[in-house]
């Protein structure tokens, strides 16, 4: 099993005609994903590598039945484009865009759990079912089915940890990129109920950083008697405060913001803790190690 | 971006949100045109937290008074900032001090009104009580009322905090600010509410619909170090942090997880510069302009490991920087992600080594400073 999409999934790419767009229908489709359908509104394109191209959302679910969408428009069309693809039967959307204001991601948040849909993003580059479907741009060599559950705010460290542990042997359920802003459609509390619910996932690696307050929420999880073993890894020790480092939640404004203070609440928690990727394939398998060691 | 109290309670007046009568002073000279009455209250108007308690706000009963305070808060800093201005306003006489504001709250990806029944300065030591309800057009005033019921005995005044709370939301979402705080909030003898202090934070990412806070953001912009604005300039993601190694990456977790390695390896990075933002040949040439110009930055570590950013292509373009370059800054390249193995033949091509991986990268860039 896995968690949001699976083989069946069949996706709609909305912004379909423009460089990212065009990429991923063929990258998908590469991976055995069905795309089935794009939309790219006021453009007279029929077709993108073999996939029909409609003017609206609804038209392009009714016709195709397509049921979860990457949606990739610059930030000031983001807020339209996903209510399009949720008034239009999505279940799944994933937007990858950054520089979302956040009330729109207030908004879209809502308009998600109002469809019982679910929105991933913004700032992330989707959501992988390794060896099944795919709904984002990373790079598919860096993944291999298996049985840890992945939770990232961070793109780019998702691929590096995936490709670590991926040669390291250890396969993924499901990598899920909550994004780096501090309003996600999926937050990290609601990933990990996803993964807590998926028996093929055994353990959980949950991928932070400095900032927002996603870390805290990965403790609670972990103090629960039914907890799957969890391993994580928070970057931005070297961080000073008071900087945005990139992404629009890693900012130092207070203690609890910091490094040094998630790490402490995660091992108190019995998180299995990386200090730096040096250690992060070892610390992913001590916590296998914990549940085999409780199973057994 | 944090605005300052005095255009804070301007945009809260242009909404129908009173606020005391005040003008804004420049030089302590200045306090001569003030044409209310007295005493008055001048006010530090800078952006650290904690300025009541620092003594940023001072009473003055006459102009001479009123002069000599003014000339000190000039002088004094605040959190390491100097008062570019002052705010001078009617000293005003309150019965009670409140805390209300409007905040986006990350936890339940939403909006959510804050409220503490005695404000001010000490208004930490409490926990406000706290109105979650998502999305604007999900608040509900009944629901509001139910959480001060408890609270605020007298009818009128919780009706007062129910009003305002709304309008305080209307303004939030009119000008995409992330908190409209208003601490402390004066309840005066006739029982109506006035905003002594206003907190409004904007944000930044929705700019693009706001040309004031498009144009402060330019404004901050060139306020920074040359390296760091040139960079944000040319839509790199820059800042500043001192240190011998010039890391420029792709991603904001891989850029800060490179610069972890780089600090436990007993060095510190120059800079967090993520590329990303601008993956093109005139963002890897700017970010490298900027590097190679700053004395301090001793050796380059290119770190990317590219998704949406395809590495083959980069490089290519590094190959290209490379044989124009005039710096001898020594450059180590890790590269992975999307079309590696094409970028690998690149590379070999080229004659650079693309280390395996980030240790060996970080270790290799550690070794050439240590041994400059």
């Amino acid at each position: 099993m896995s968690v949001l999409i699976d083989a069946a999934s069949r996706v709609l790419i909305y912004g379909i005609a423009g460089n990212f767009g065009r990429f991923s229908a063929r990258d998908l489709a590469s991976y055995g994903t069905k795309v089935v359908a794009g939309v790219a509104p006021g453009r007279d394109t029929r077709d993108v590598e073999g996939v029909p191209v409609f003017q609206d959302a609804r038209a392009a679910c009714t016709t195709t039945g397509a049921n979860v969408a990457l949606v990739y428009v610059p930030a000031p069309a983001a807020l339209d484009a996903v209510l399009e693809a949720l008034d239009a039967g999505c279940k799944v959307i994933v937007y990858p865009g950054d520089g979302l204001p956040v009330q729109d991601a207030v908004e879209l948040r809502a308009a998600a759990r109002r469809h019982h849909a679910v929105l991933i993003g913004p700032n992330t580059p989707g959501v992988i079912s390794p060896g099944k479907s795919k709904l984002g741009f990373m790079p598919s060599f860096c993944y291999t089915p298996g049985p840890l559950g992945v939770i990232s705010r961070s793109g780019s460290l998702s691929y590096e940890a995936a490709w670590r542990l991926t040669t390291a042997g250890l396969g993924q359920t499901t990598v899920i990129g909550i994004g780096g802003d501090p309003v996600k459609g999926l937050n990290a509390a609601e990933a990990l109920e996803l993964l807590h619910a998926d028996h093929e996932t055994r353990a959980i690696l949950y991928l932070g950083e400095i900032g927002g307050s996603d870390e805290y929420a990965v403790a609670r999880y972990a103090e629960r008697p039914d907890a799957k073993p969890a391993a994580a890894m928070i970057v931005g020790a070297a961080a000073p405060p008071g900087k945005k480092m990139g992404h629009a939640a890693a900012l130092v404004e207070s203690q609890a913001d910091s490094q040094a203070a998630k790490v402490e609440a995660l091992r108190k928690a019995g998180v299995h803790v990386a200090d730096n990727l040096r250690d992060l394939v070892d610390t992913a398998q001590r916590a296998f190690r914990q549940r085999e060691a409780v199973t057994s | 971006m944090l605005m300052m109290e005095h255009a804070g309670k301007c945009l809260l007046k242009a909404h129908g949100v009173p606020v005391p009568a005040g003008v804004l002073i420049r030089k302590s000279g200045h306090v001569q045109r003030w044409r209310g009455a007295y005493p008055v209250a001048l006010k530090a108007q800078v952006s650290s937290g904690g300025r009541g308690k620092a003594g940023g706000v001072v009473r003055a009963d006459d102009a001479v008074q009123a002069e000599s305070a003014a000339q000190q808060l000039f002088e004094r800093e605040f959190g390491g900032e100097n008062p570019a201005s002052l705010l001078m306003e009617p000293w005003v006489e309150h019965s009670r001090e409140l805390y209300l504001s409007v905040t986006v709250d990350g936890q339940s990806g939403g909006y959510v009104i804050l409220y503490a029944p005695s404000g001010g300065v000490d208004v930490e030591h409490q926990a406000p009580h706290k109105y979650t309800f998502g999305s604007p057009r999900d608040f509900r005033a009944h629901e509001f009322r139910s959480v001060l019921a408890p609270i605020e005995q007298d009818g009128a005044l919780r009706e007062r905090i129910v009003a305002l709370a709304r309008r305080l939301l209307f303004v939030a979402t009119a000008i995409d600010a992330v908190t409209v705080e208003i601490n402390p909030l004066a309840v005066l003898p006739d029982g109506k509410l006035l905003a002594l202090d206003a907190k409004i934070v904007r944000d930044e990412s929705a700019a693009f619909r706001h040309t004031d806070v498009a144009h402060e953001i330019e404004r901050a912009r060139k306020r920074e170090p040359r390296m760091v604005a040139k960079a944000l300039a040319g839509n790199l993601m820059m800042v500043g942090l001192d240190g011998e190694v010039g890391l420029m990456s792709g991603g904001a977790g891989m850029t800060m997880a490179a610069m972890d390695m780089i600090a436990d390896a007993g060095l510190k990075p120059a800079c967090f510069l993520d590329c990303s933002s601008n993956p093109t040949p005139a963002g890897y040439q700017l970010a490298f302009d900027v590097l190679d110009a700053e004395p301090k930055v001793k050796a380059i570590l290119v770190s990317i490991f590219g998704g949406g950013t395809h590495i083959d292509r980069v490089a290519k373009v590094m190959n290209e920087i490379m044989i124009k370059r005039k710096s001898r800054k020594p450059v180590v390249f890790r590269m992975n992600g999307t079309g590696r193995e094409k970028a690998d033949a690149v590379m070999r091509d080229a004659g650079l080594h693309n280390h395996p991986t980030l240790e060996s990268a970080v270790d290799a860039v550690v070794a050439v400073v240590r041994t400059q």
